[in-house]
């Protein structure tokens, strides 16, 4: 590249940037009340959108992870044709698909041996649709664009009209009192179905709200990764698997301290629903606090902070799919050569 | 009247539960100082290091968790 092509490019970028925190100004201080930040509403169930599947509600939560499932098939077949074309050197997003997939090959390799085959594609794919849904959960629009509502608690904001019967805001300058306080999302822009007001202590339902926010989709996760574990503990020991849970050989020939491992194997029962709880709210409360940090400092202070904070949201969100899958491949490690040892105590016993 | 004063416990209830979350906070403070100890020391073992300091976190953050878990199960369920 030419040296007056970037003396060119520079000034440019520099004023956007420049424009759009000129524009976050007006916005949260100086315009007009509707187009300030509201303090955000503390919502842990995910919220339904209004569209019905055969009966079956479809939350925000759930459409999220949806989109973050699509997202990831394009990338995934992107990346699937690129390796198909025969093209060695990666550029891109190839680059990057590459770089994981060497770095999660290394893990399971260093951590599984022979198992690595068969545990690189579940962790990888953890990592992957949490990474992805951590990441397009942080994309502007998010828990910010969706239907306006009256506010269950009757509290809430006047709304606002921008296009009459179609866009809706709600107006932080115009609280309305029933109760106590509402609000929701950061520029609040909202679509109705309904004409006129449509309510008078209005607050946001947003149409996509990050994934991890949901307890279900981490629950879901940690107790397909919970199951894994004892599929591959059953695969490579077979049946005696289980005897870590009921130790009733040891219980008959132990002896005394056989006694105690009997009631340590009701410890391992506890240890493997242990595993679940602490799956699920790892994943959830860390990104579940990040979304609710952003929320409020966002409310608090909408210029600048919240670009610092976002880039600390980025690497917790790398840093927690890392986690998740980190955890997923030591855990089916040890099912698969942790007992072993066991084994071996309990043919010593006989 | 009382519904207020018993409001106010739960929230002070979960508030307590938190608590644990200092011990939590301690623990990977020592996994983080240990590990970045240990690298500076040996930097050709920084991947595996690395590794294992994160597993260490991974544990000592799950005490937050349960106490997060509590506190959740104090505003919300209970």
């Amino acid at each position: 590249m030419s040296e007056t092509a970037t003396k060119k490019r520079v000034p440019v970028k520099r004023w956007i940037i420049l424009g759009l925190i000129a524009l976050g100004i007006y916005a949260a201080f100086l315009g007009p009340t509707f187009l300030r930040p509201v303090a955000p509403v503390v919502v842990l169930p995910s919220e339904p959108t209004g569209i019905n599947i055969f009966g079956f509600e479809i939350t925000n939560t759930i459409l999220a992870t949806l989109l973050a499932d699509i997202v990831l098939l394009i990338l995934a077949f992107n990346a699937w044709r690129f390796a198909k074309s025969g093209n060695l050197v990666p550029s891109g997003v190839h680059n990057f698909f590459e770089m994981l997939v060497e770095m999660f090959w290394n893990m399971a390799e260093g951590s599984a041996g022979k198992w690595a085959r068969r545990f690189f594609p579940i962790t990888g794919t953890i990592f992957l649709l949490v990474f992805t849904a951590n990441m397009i959960k942080l994309v502007p629009g998010f828990e910010s664009i969706g239907r306006i509502a009256e506010s269950p608690h009757g509290e809430g904001y006047a709304s606002v009209q921008l296009i009459p019967g179609f866009l809706y805001s709600i107006d932080k300058g115009k609280p309305v009192h029933l109760e106590h306080s509402q609000g929701e999302g950061e520029t609040h822009v909202v679509e109705s179905e309904a004409a006129g007001a449509p309510c008078t202590a209005c607050e946001i339902i947003p149409f996509l709200r990050g994934s991890a926010t949901d307890l279900n989709f981490t629950l879901a996760l940690a107790v397909v990764t919970v199951i894994m574990v004892q599929v591959f503990g059953v695969m490579a020991i077979g049946p005696g698997y289980f005897e870590k849970f009921l130790q009733f050989r040891r219980l008959v020939n132990g002896g005394p301290f056989g006694i105690i491992d009997f009631l340590v194997g009701f410890l391992e029962i506890i240890l493997e629903f242990a595993k679940i709880i602490s799956f699920t709210f790892r994943l959830f409360g860390n990104i579940f606090a990040g979304a609710l940090l952003l929320s409020i400092i966002g409310a608090l202070t909408a210029v600048a902070i919240p670009a610092g904070l976002y880039i600390f949201e980025v690497f917790f969100g790398i840093i927690q799919a890392y986690v998740f899958s980190l955890l997923a491949l030591v855990f089916m490690s040890q099912a698969v050569a942790g007992h072993h040892g066991g084994e071996a105590e309990g043919a010593e016993a006989h | 009247m009382t519904g207020d004063i018993v409001e106010a416990m739960r929230l002070l209830g979960a508030g307590l539960a938190m608590l644990g979350a200092i011990g939590a906070g301690v623990g990977v403070g020592l996994a983080a100082a240990g590990g970045v100890q240990a690298m500076g020391r040996n930097p050709d073992a920084a991947p595996i290091i690395q590794t294992n300091m994160i597993l260490g976190m991974a544990f000592a953050e799950a005490v937050a968790i349960y106490a997060l878990a509590v506190a959740l199960i104090i505003i919300f369920a209970a």
